[in-house]
């Protein structure tokens, strides 16, 4: 026996001691670690070698009744250099096409990034030495912004070693100016700026995610298991618009047209389904192009059809006398006397247009002559508030159903009770109140549908990312004056379409159409009205089935100032839309409605 | 039940003691020392062989990272190209450029609908021939996206057998360009 042995028990109490501080050392070193100062660690470990990328979510896209992409969203590039690095570097190495390398000078590669990206080498340096002299240290410079995919792959391909780039998420629009002044524009800073795209931007937005992952030192490889997605992305859903696309472009076309021949300001159409109440088309002229929405005046990126309301004049008669057949107080046949001018007892005074003397118009003849007075004789059987109910049902007064941005409700001068004398006439005829060329075509889409209101569509719904169609639009209608004086009134416009004085400007052969001008005057912003008129046709085909309401607004045609510049173009887009979705047409004429008696 | 047998146990004081007889005690660890080697050699060569596994384990993951990684620069590769592609094609299907090059072709619209109706061959509606004069729209409805593209008629009359990507064919010299050149033969799908 050796002596170590003589005390076993000794050892043993020592070694389990030993044994016991050591894991107590361990478990709290282990508990300081994943415990205590683990946020801390885990921060300090992200810095060394980790990296953080925004993972983006898509943008909806906007697409046509027929699924035609108007807008979506792609990916372009930025390209940046470092001012410092630049000037630091006299030449560097670049692979040649045989293998080896070639030296290239700092100067030659900025005229090749130059010619790439429509710049000169030359203004490249300027801005390198611009930069370098408000900061020497400068290591940040952009030198082109939102290049597409073939640009930045040519600048990668040329490989200089301070040229940068970053992904900027963009949209386009491949149509270009085709419903431009509806759907709007994404600003540069990727901000809703205008239209479709900001008022329904609760559709279309998406959201970025995050990840955070590992990387090799030297080849930037993700190291496997370290990627950690700490928000998921979520992509904005698909805009569906009622509008066709092919039909918006030959409208814009057909207006643009138009505006250019007769010096106009402005001009709108507005082209509806009259059983539905879906927009087909809405042109706005000046057209914006979002591809570059500074290419035109702000005023007019909008939408004026929505945004900008105006007296609709006589087009508005049709409304009016839609209103007294409905109240029982004349037919098509029941006729006044009416001279150039009209002196209600109230002390208003009503003049028409045109001299005139003593006419027994019915009220077809009314309409085909537009005569203001008898509009007169025959809408003061009505009370105000009556006729302004009407107004209101016909959906005057507030903005319609779309909530465009900007949208305006018009101003049906306060109501009956602050309407004047003058105003209370006014009203009938389309003046002393205001509306949008939206809410006009939806007047007629009401005769147009025997009565009934359907709510104006522009947005069918918004297809989100799992195929669902959420805030599909309502296609309840209502009642707004009773099927008779719908109809009645649409055979006394059949009427002035066949017997005013464009009849033979908007022919359609063919075709049962209904239709009534206007020429209003516009204020001037000062009590008065200016010289120019706002002309207008609104009128809907085929009279004896109706499917499509056209509504045409022209600003100020300084060459033609007369409803007869809205006429052709009334005339070519109902043509079109007749023709395009294949309408058989009428086979019978109109009935004839005497126009005196 | 388990009381009965109990009682019917033999005493055990009744049964004879054995013999007490001396043996020598075993040696201790003498046959054991066998057995405590195998075991050993058995752990060890465990342990070898999962450290030699996780470290395939782990080359075979780090190779596959590699490889990951070069597919994710092809995935975006040609994620860019198709891109590209994209917006060419969305450039040439809008209704500027098509308007544009009819017109360059001399089509004019004509907005007169008619049909024939096959049932009895009725012709409906008023033929009129087309009053055409409608040229240079492409301003009036600007495409900022087309500027610089040539049109059908502006494009040069040699067309290489594979399409410059951004121009369409020419159809000027009567026959169609042919497609482009499949260089794996046609594509099959793999299919098990």
């Amino acid at each position: 026996m050796n002596r170590v042995s003589r005390h076993p028990m000794r050892r043993i109490v020592a070694a389990g001691l030993a044994l016991v501080l050591m894991v107590g050392w361990f478990v709290v070193r282990l508990v300081d670690i994943q415990v205590v100062r683990a946020a801390e660690l885990n921060e300090a470990s992200k810095d060394v070698r980790s990296e953080t990328d925004v993972i983006y979510g898509e943008r909806g896209a906007i697409l046509d009744a027929n699924g035609t992409v108007l807008a979506e969203s792609v990916m372009r590039y930025n390209i940046t250099l470092s001012p410092k690095q630049a000037m630091a570097t006299e030449s560097f190495e670049r692979e040649a096409a045989d293998g080896g390398t070639v030296d290239v000078a700092r100067d030659e590669a900025l005229a090749e990034l130059g010619e790439v990206i429509g710049r000169t080498g030359a203004e490249l340096r300027t801005q390198i030495d611009g930069e370098l002299a408000d900061d020497p240290k400068a290591d940040f410079a952009y030198i082109a912004k939102r290049v597409d995919t073939d640009v930045y792959e040519r600048v990668k391909a040329l490989g200089i070693p301070f040229v940068y780039s970053e992904e900027v998420p963009s949209r386009r629009y491949p149509n270009g100016a085709v419903a431009g002044n509806l759907i709007g524009f994404v600003t540069e800073e990727g901000e809703p700026g205008a239209g479709l795209e900001y008022s329904e931007d609760a559709c279309l937005a998406s959201e970025d995610g995050e990840m955070t992952w590992l990387h090799s030192l030297k080849d930037w490889v993700a190291i496997p298991g370290s990627e950690v997605v700490n928000t998921t992305a979520h992509d904005g859903g698909d805009l569906q618009l009622t509008i066709d696309s092919d039909l918006q472009y030959f409208v814009q076309r057909v207006a643009a047209a138009r505006v250019a021949e007769t010096g106009a300001d402005w001009a709108t159409v507005t082209v509806m389904e009259a059983k539905t109440g879906r927009l087909l088309a809405v042109a706005d002229v000046p057209t914006v192009d979002p591809n570059s929405p500074s290419s035109v005046d702000a005023d007019d990126r909008g939408s004026r059809a929505f945004t900008a309301p105006f007296e609709p004049g006589s087009t508005f008669k049709a409304l009016t006398s839609a209103s007294v057949i409905d109240a029982g107080e004349g037919s098509p046949t029941s006729g006044v006397t009416a001279d150039f001018r009209y002196l209600p007892p109230n002390g208003a005074n009503i003049n028409d247009s045109h001299y005139h003397g003593p006419e027994n118009y019915t009220m077809t003849g009314m309409l085909i002559d537009s005569s203001n007075t008898a509009m007169s004789m025959f809408g003061e059987r009505v009370s105000d508030e009556r006729r302004y109910q009407d107004m209101v049902d016909f959906g005057l007064g507030s903005p319609s159903e779309v909530g465009f941005a900007g949208e305006s409700g018009g101003d049906l001068h306060g109501g009956p009770d602050e309407w004047d004398n003058q105003t209370k006439y006014a009203t009938m005829f389309g003046q002393g109140l205001t509306t949008t060329a939206i809410q006009i075509a939806s007047v007629y889409q009401t005769l147009a549908n025997g009565g009934v209101r359907m709510p104006v569509t522009l947005v069918e719904g918004c297809r989100q990312p799992d195929g669902t169609l959420t805030e599909a639009a309502s296609d309840e209608g209502r009642r707004v004056v009773s099927e008779k004086a719908a109809d009645e009134t649409s055979e006394m416009l059949e009427q002035v379409y066949l017997h005013g004085w464009l009849a033979d400007q908007w022919n359609i052969p063919g075709y049962r159409v209904a239709a009534k001008t206007g020429t209003a005057q516009v204020p001037d912003g000062n009590g008065g009205y200016q010289a120019g008129y706002l002309v207008s046709v609104s009128g809907f085909a085929p009279a004896d089935d109706p499917e499509f309401v056209v509504s045409v607004s022209i600003m100020n045609p300084v060459k033609m100032n007369s409803s007869a510049a809205s006429a052709p173009v009334f005339q070519q887009v109902m043509s079109q839309v007749l023709k395009k979705y294949r309408t058989v047409p009428s086979g019978a004429q109109a009935p004839e409605l005497p126009a005196t008696w | 039940m388990s009381a009965l047998p109990a009682q019917t146990r033999p005493a055990r004081r009744s049964a004879p003691a054995p013999a007490r007889r001396l043996r020598p005690a075993p040696e201790p660890g003498a046959r054991r020392a066998r057995p405590r080697l195998a075991y050993a050699v058995v752990a060890l060569a465990s342990i070898g062989a999962i450290a030699v596994v996780q470290l395939l384990l782990s080359i075979a993951m780090t190779q596959g990272a590699y490889e990951l990684d070069a597919e994710l620069q092809k995935q975006a590769q040609l994620q860019r190209e198709q891109q590209k592609l994209s917006d060419d094609l969305d450039r040439l299907e809008s209704p500027q450029f098509l308007a544009a090059n009819a017109e360059a072709l001399g089509m004019v619209p004509n907005s007169d609908p008619v049909y024939l109706r096959l049932s009895d061959g009725a012709v409906l509606g008023d033929p009129t021939a087309a009053a055409g004069g409608a040229a240079s729209s492409a301003a009036l409805v600007p495409n900022a996206l087309i500027d610089g593209v040539p049109l059908v008629t502006e494009q040069p009359q040699a067309e290489t057998a594979k399409g410059e990507g951004g121009k369409p064919d020419s159809p000027a010299d009567g026959t169609p360009a042919a497609p482009p050149a499949l260089t794996d033969g046609l594509p099959t799908p793999a299919t098990h």
